[in-house]
């Protein structure tokens, strides 16, 4: 039985790699954002004004939390506000206005997608379990202000499960079109695209289209693979009037496309009904479409790119009405770009058919969007400009020319980098006053970036600058190298500190990965060989005329690395096992001790108190860890990184016992007197203490076999047999290679040796410290008291064993170590730890060949069935008390006694 | 006091409280809030997994007498949970293994997995022990299993055995014994449904799904005498209902007419939300040619089916397992099977301007149409004949103007066909013999080119029923300007026959009525009768007398056009086309005009 606390500790510390790989990547950032403009500089002074002019500025807004569990999303929302969700289970708000973080909304799961509605300021964000609906406005005036938050204006919202609408587990993609909100989901075998009522959230009607399977990279990711996303936007007709004016201006995710087009592609019915159409662009290449508005109708497919679609968007490229694109064009993930426009008819006389232009841009494509004429897309590696007017304009003008299509083809594939890198998402372009375009960006690291592409790149270029401009744009030029000046100097003192930082989360690490090591490698490894470890010693200690038991704690240092700051010892302290009293709660007590520096081949003592005489139950399980708190290792820059502040390393080192032997309190026998009457000294009952020192002095009177018959009430007693040539072999060898005193023991005194043995020493790194009496044992009978106040009784002495068998008849010798005492809890407590300690001198024994010689077969088979007999006992009890049928608690209660009495007596030998 | 606060509990005790918690909590969420049955799904799977993991618990020990009745209620409310989540393999796995530990308390040997033989066995081995109720409940829940998996042959040969449960659990002899229980109700394993509730249910659903199959094989007088004393018993009111629908459909197999409307009537009396048996009595008035009476029905049928859906409120202890999840069976469902509102709301329309009800179809087909434009509308699916396409309802609609002398809004319906037809009209189209059609091309080409001919002859009739309005409105000059333009689209069309190359089609290449052939030389038959007449008002006789001589060469048999019912434009045989002229158009001309033409007729 793992004690609760401990199973904690290996869970912070499973958390370990994702919280240093956050501090690395804040780290890294900094030290990249370094070099970057050191970069820049030296590029300026190579190349001069030409080439700061050819670059687009990217500005980082702000930073999320990154996740990995879906693709980010970025979009622009109400009024001046963005939102952009990273992959994991939260949804930023930023203010452009403000020029930062407004809002942090947490959701119970990962965030999919989100879709904001901008009559009534709604926010609709799909979760694994759902979809939340939260109202921007309310959520802000609720949130509660504190001082601390007034300053950063920061308001973290957790969202709880009332605002889960659609209770629709796994959707990927929502959308709104007017009254109706609907829900892209994956199941195992298809898509299910659900409509629901907006205002009530009742469902209308689903839709669902099956899976192909066989699509480039399914199967080689696995169920932790990202889950991609789906493509879902409408789109309307532009001969379609919109019903209110609200609606004139196209919101997020919704297209106007050119009246012949949409007719050709989606049905003369969708545009008699004037009705929207959802086209899906999906993650196993089908691009397919649904008439919001038409009796029976069905997803249908319009083309697969047999490769993940990753962005369906419409162009204007030949501008003919305001604002109506002529062109849809999707994206793969592959790279394959499909334009999709209507085609003049040819010679034959096919009057306006739909006409495909497949082309192929290099790399991966994460991410996508369109403005006017061009197409932006991110490979992760850079952010390219497709110019899409180039390639069809050609086509519309040479119509009959048999090059046409592959001149397409070659205006698809030469794009234009903007030496953008890690760009993971891209909201719609803007324009801004000055005419540049303007990308709103969410790079990989969840940053959130506003890209402004040089305006005119191609102009600009051609047109020389007017010469009396020329001066005033050096003095510009020059103030701006110094700024970066500054600024490089700034950010390589903000390296050097983050240099130290890495180097003590180095060692931090070092010393993490040699302590998960050691503690999953090998469980059982020999206490000498853990690289830092504890040990303890006992004592007992009167203060303010009460006894008590202290532990000292020795923490050791062997290992290479340094202990810095920042490292705490913690000591937790628990009994092993608990009186029914409290209630099946185990009762720890924690001890952490924050020390400084810790040296190689250092030590560290530290004292707790582990109980005071007759309150704890032992054996204690004393449990050290190391801990490392992961604010000290960044100070001030902690506060930076939300979360951080509780976030910590726990790392387990050895767990002591400290069990009856340690605790107990051996009365030398000229003492017994002497401790018993000044006992009653102190002891609020001293009818109690009287006796009990009555009792003492009969048993010590006794002493040498006649205790029995003075005993006063009922004594229980366990024993256990050791053979003595194990012993000998063992505690003899043991003690040749010790210090000097043991030697002297005569070798025919297995019993007293053992004896001492035991209370000297203990396995498990406790050892007892006697403050200075160290006890002679003069004979092989020890009486002591227990931490409860109970005398106990042990006694070792050699027996022969006798084996009788048909063939041959043998003896051997053995040591019969007895336990007696008036309180059963001593005596099981006495047991357990003598028990303990026999275990470890059978693990030091040396290997035997045959020293079993064979024997006990008579008393195993004898021992054999009574235990057989015995588990008969427990069983039917124990079923019996199960069902409360039968015997009553106390009689049950009785013959488990008996039953453990039983078991206790008689040892088997153990050789 | 102390002793007893560390005595430990029972666990036979703690099982049964665990169990009595369970089945509250499920009782409760169940009987709260009326949820749709999709909302209560993550409650109702939670449920299944507790109880499953108690089973697991009580199952870890050794069958014993004692506690073997706590067993079997708790397998019980697993598989009733079960069968409510469709998991009715899962169901009937636990059903079999407790079985089995029944047979291994009791000591008999397993047996045959004949279904009846096993169940016998397991009863008997029971023998009139306390045990004997817990098993008859596994018995009906296994033929709730055999009911919606629609295994009715097993049930067939188990009838004895399921009678008898029947006939005991109804009875309620243990019921004494359970209500004195009662009392101290935590000491005795509740249940998540009352057996008694669930043979009740089981025996209706049993009978209506044997009717409907029988019904469906064709053995409709022995479906009817079950049905008929089914409806006696017990049972939520849909079902009654369907049991009078049922018999209903078994008189009217029987050529019954009048009795099955009886039937479908006592049907709508018992559940006024049994839409199927408004359907059924329609088609019945349908099949004996009472129109009127159809006409009705179509229209009751609609305002029904645009009532709100309410949902019906169940039996407090028939919720966990609805009636719908019993009656699974096709042949049941293809005869409760109802067309959607837009389907009936259209032919509502078609009938009445058929009927001559031209007014009421006029506002019927206005109504549909708003629906199909409204933003509530959600392409909601049903069962049944789709819809025609909007265009042709378009058409549709614009005839039934004419019709109703409303010759400018059914002018602006065809121009708004016109103007999202035109721009897509392709320079030529070829029309293909039906046969070899989809050989040669594949499937997708043909579809476009079945798109685009579609199309020249929506736009070519909407041409034509405006050429119509124009003749209604005696502007005759763009009359004629119509039918021209009409003309000229339907000369567009080639035809082309086997591996010849495409021609111009004329009227002895139309081999069957109603192919895309057929109705475009209809067309051009009309559209040129059409513009005849218009000149002969217009006293250009020549001209007249060539578009009317051309006419006839188009489609032989169309010499005219009919002003009162274009809507039929598509279904025009020459008889009806000459009666119609000389009924309407000549009434109303002059005289001497009217003279002149009559030898056109005949």
């Amino acid at each position: 039985m793992v004690p609760s606390c401990v199973n904690n500790r290996f869970k912070t510390c499973s958390v370990l790699p994702h919280i240093i790989t956050r501090i690395i990547s804040h780290l890294v950032y900094s030290v990249n954002s370094v070099s970057s403009v050191t970069y820049a500089v030296s590029l300026f002074f190579f190349f001069g004004a030409a080439a700061m002019e050819g670059r687009c500025a990217v500005e980082t807004w702000a930073v999320g939390l990154s996740g990995t569990s879906c693709t980010p999303r970025v979009k622009f929302g109400l009024g001046t506000d963005v939102f952009f969700c990273t992959g994991s289970d939260e949804v930023y708000v930023f203010s452009t206005q403000e020029r930062k973080l407004t809002a942090v909304l947490q959701f119970p799961d990962p965030v999919s997608d989100l879709v904001g509605s901008h009559d009534k300021q709604l926010l609709y964000v799909a979760c694994r379990s759902g979809v939340y609906c939260v109202s921007l406005q309310f959520q802000l005036s609720r949130a509660p202000s504190s001082p601390a938050d007034a300053s950063s204006s920061l308001a973290e919202l957790k969202i709880p499960s009332e605002f889960l609408v659609v209770a629709e587990e796994g959707v990927l993609s929502v959308l709104l079109v007017g009254s109706v909100f609907l829900t892209l989901s994956q199941t195992d075998t298809s898509w299910m695209l659900t409509l629901y009522k907006s205002s009530n959230y009742e469902m209308l009607s689903s839709f669902s289209l099956p899976l192909v399977s066989g699509v480039v990279h399914s199967d080689t990711e696995g169920q932790t693979a990202m889950r991609k996303r789906p493509v879902l936007i409408c789109v309307h007709s532009n001969d379609a009037t919109p019903p209110s004016s609200s609606e004139a201006t196209l919101t997020d995710g919704h297209v106007r496309l050119e009246s012949v087009l949409f007719k050709l592609l989606f049905g003369i019915d969708a545009a008699l009904a004037k009705s929207p159409v959802i086209l899906c662009g999906l993650p196993d290449g089908c691009l397919c479409f649904l008439p919001l508005r038409h009796p029976g109708s069905r997803l249908r497919v319009l083309r697969s790119l047999e490769q993940p679609v990753v962005f369906v968007g419409a162009s204007v490229v030949m501008e003919r009405g305001p604002g109506h694109a002529q062109c849809l064009v999707a994206v793969g993930e592959l790279g394959k770009v499909v334009l999709i426009k209507t085609d003049k008819g040819g010679s034959e006389g096919g009057g306006n058919r739909t006409g495909f232009i497949e082309g192929c841009v290099p790399g991966p494509v994460m991410c996508g969007c369109v403005d006017k004429n061009c197409l932006y897309y991110s490979t992760g590696s850079d952010l390219l400009v497709l110019d899409l007017s180039e390639g069809l304009s050609r086509r519309e003008g040479q119509e009959k020319d048999e090059e046409t299509s592959r001149k397409t083809e070659a205006a698809l594939r030469s794009p234009t980098s903007l030496n953008v890198c890690r760009v993971a998402a891209l909201a719609e372009p803007t324009c801004n006053t000055a005419g540049e375009v303007q990308l709103l960006g969410l790079s990989v690291r969840g940053q959130l970036q506003r890209i402004t592409l040089p305006a005119g790149r191609e102009d600009a270029r051609l047109s020389k600058e007017p010469s009396a401009l020329v001066g005033r744009s050096v003095r510009d030029l020059l103030s701006a190298i110094g700024d970066v000046c500054e600024r490089a100097s700034v950010l390589k003192t903000a390296i050097k500190s983050k240099n130290q930082i890495l180097r003590h989360l180095n060692q931090v690490l070092n010393i993490s990965f040699l302590l998960i090591a050691s503690a999953s490698s090998e469980e059982h490894l020999p206490i000498q060989e853990k690289p830092i470890r504890c040990h303890g010693v006992t004592s007992w200690s009167r203060l303010l005329q009460k006894d008590s038991l202290n532990l000292t704690c020795v923490l050791d240092n062997p290992s290479p690395y340094i202990l810095e700051r920042g490292w705490t010892l913690s000591v937790a302290v628990f009994p092993l096992s608990y009186p029914p009293s409290a209630g099946g709660e185990s009762s720890s007590t924690n001890f952490s001790f924050p020390f400084h520096n810790l040296h190689p081949g250092e030590t560290l003592e530290v004292s707790l108190p582990l109980a005071a005489a007759g309150e704890a139950s032992f054996p204690m399980t004393v449990s050290c860890s190391l801990i490392f708190s992961l604010a000290s290792l960044l100070g001030e820059e902690a506060a930076n990184l939300p979360g951080l502040q509780s976030s910590c390393i726990s790392l387990p080192l050895n767990t002591l016992t400290v069990d009856w032997l340690h605790v107990l309190q051996v009365n030398s026998p000229i003492a017994t007197h002497k401790k018993a009457t000044s006992q009653s000294n102190n002891t609020t009952d001293t009818l109690q203490a009287f006796l009990r020192s009555r009792r003492i002095r009969c048993s010590g009177r006794g002493e040498g076999g006649g205790e029995s018959a003075s005993k006063p009430e009922r004594e229980y007693s366990a024993s256990i047999r050791v053979s003595s040539e194990l012993l000998r072999d063992t505690l003899l060898l043991k003690s040749s290679d010790l210090d000097a005193h043991v030697q002297k023991w005569p070798p025919q005194n297995v019993g007293l040796s053992l004896l001492e043995w035991m209370l000297s020493e203990g396995p498990g790194g406790v050892t007892t410290g006697h403050q200075g009496d160290k006890i002679a044992l003069s004979s092989s009978v020890v009486h002591a008291q227990g931490p409860d106040g109970h005398t106990v009784k042990l006694t070792a002495k050699e027996v022969n064993v006798e084996e009788g068998s048909a063939e041959k008849e043998e003896s051997q010798t053995a040591v019969e170590v007895q336990v007696e005492s008036s309180s059963i809890a001593a005596v099981c407590g006495l047991h357990h730890a003598v028990l303990r300690r026999v275990q470890t001198l059978l693990q030091r024994a040396p290997e035997k060949a045959a020293s079993t010689k064979g024997v006990q077969s008579l008393g195993l088979r004898q021992v054999l069935q009574r235990a057989e007999h015995l588990l008969q006992q427990i069983q039917q009890s124990r079923i019996s008390g199960a069902f409360g049928v039968g015997v009553s608690t106390g009689q049950m209660t009785r013959s488990l006694l008996s039953v453990y009495r039983e078991l206790r007596e008689n040892p088997l030998l153990i050789v | 006091m102390s002793d007893k606060m560390y005595q430990p509990l029972s666990l036979l005790y703690r099982w049964i409280q665990e169990n009595n918690e369970l089945v509250n909590k499920c009782k409760q969420r169940g009987g709260g809030d009326a949820l749709s049955p999709d909302q209560n799904k993550p409650h109702l799977r939670w449920c299944s997994s507790e109880f499953h993991k108690l089973l697991k618990k009580i199952q870890g020990i050794p069958p014993l007498a004692d506690y073997l009745q706590l067993e079997l209620t708790v397998v019980y409310n697993v598989c009733l949970c079960s069968t409510a989540q469709s998991q009715f393999s899962e169901a009937e796995l636990l059903l079999t293994q407790a079985t089995e530990r029944v047979l291994q308390m009791t000591g008999d040997a397993p047996v045959a997995s004949d279904p009846p033989v096993f169940w016998r066995t397991v009863i008997n081995s029971v023998g009139d022990t306390a045990l004997n109720p817990c098993v008859l409940y596994l018995l009906c829940l296994q033929w709730a299993i055999w009911l919606s998996t629609c295994q009715l042959k097993i049930i067939q040969e188990c009838q004895d055995e399921l009678f008898s449960v029947f006939e005991t659990l109804s009875t309620g002899v243990w019921d004494e014994g359970r209500s004195e229980l009662r009392e101290k109700s935590s000491d005795i394993p509740l249940l998540v449904m009352d057996p008694r509730r669930l043979i009740e249910l089981l025996q209706i659903c049993t009978i209506i799904a044997q009717g409907a199959e029988s019904l469906s094989e064709g053995r409709s007088s022995e479906a009817l005498s079950g049905l008929q004393t089914a409806s006696s018993l017990p049972a939520p009111r849909t079902l009654i209902a369907y049991t009078h629908l049922l018999s209903g459909s078994c008189l009217a197999h029987m050529s019954c007419p009048q009795m099955a409307l009886q039937c479908y009537r006592k049907a709508l009396e018992t559940d006024s939300r049994c839409v199927c048996a408004l359907y059924q009595s329609m088609l019945i008035y349908r099949q004996l040619g009472n129109t009127q009476a159809e006409i009705q029905g179509l229209r009751l049928l609609h305002s029904t089916l645009m009532l709100p859906f309410a949902t019906e409120p169940a039996l407090a202890d028939t919720r966990l397992l609805s009636p719908s999840l019993l009656l699974r069976s096709q042949s049941l469902s293809s005869l409760l099977s109802v067309p959607s509102a837009l389907s009936v709301l259209h032919n509502l329309a078609l009938k009445c301007v058929h009927h001559g009800r031209v007014s009421d179809g006029v506002e019927y087909y206005l109504d549909l149409l708003a629906v199909l434009h409204s933003e509530d509308q959600h392409g909601v699916h049903a069962e049944g004949p789709p819809l025609p396409s909007l265009p042709e309802l378009y058409l549709q609609a614009g005839a039934a103007l004419l019709m109703a002398r409303r010759p400018a809004d059914c002018m602006a319906l065809c121009d708004e066909v016109i103007t999202t037809t035109l721009e897509l009209l392709p320079e030529k189209v070829v029309l293909a013999e039906p046969e070899e059609k989809c050989e040669a091309e594949t499937r997708a080409l043909c579809a476009e080119g079945d798109d685009r001919v579609a199309m020249l002859l929506w736009a070519g009739a909407a041409y034509l029923l405006q050429g119509h309005c124009h003749t209604q409105l005696k502007d005759w000059k763009q009359a004629v300007t119509h039918y021209t333009r009409c003309f000229n689209l339907l000369v567009k069309a080639r035809f082309k026959k086997g591996s010849f190359q495409p021609q111009i089609p004329s009227a002895d290449m139309v081999g069957k009525q109603g192919t895309d052939l057929c109705i475009l030389q209809k067309l051009k038959g009309l559209s040129l009768a059409g513009r005849g007449i218009s000149f002969t008002q217009t006293d250009q006789l020549r001209e007249a007398l060539r578009d009317l001589q051309l006419s006839m060469q188009a489609f032989p048999g169309v010499y005219l056009c009919t002003y009162r019912n274009p809507s039929l434009a598509l279904c025009w045989t020459p008889r009806s086309c000459a009666a119609e002229y000389r009924n309407l158009v000549l009434h109303c001309q002059p005289r001497e005009k009217q003279k002149k033409y009559t030898h056109i007729n005949y």
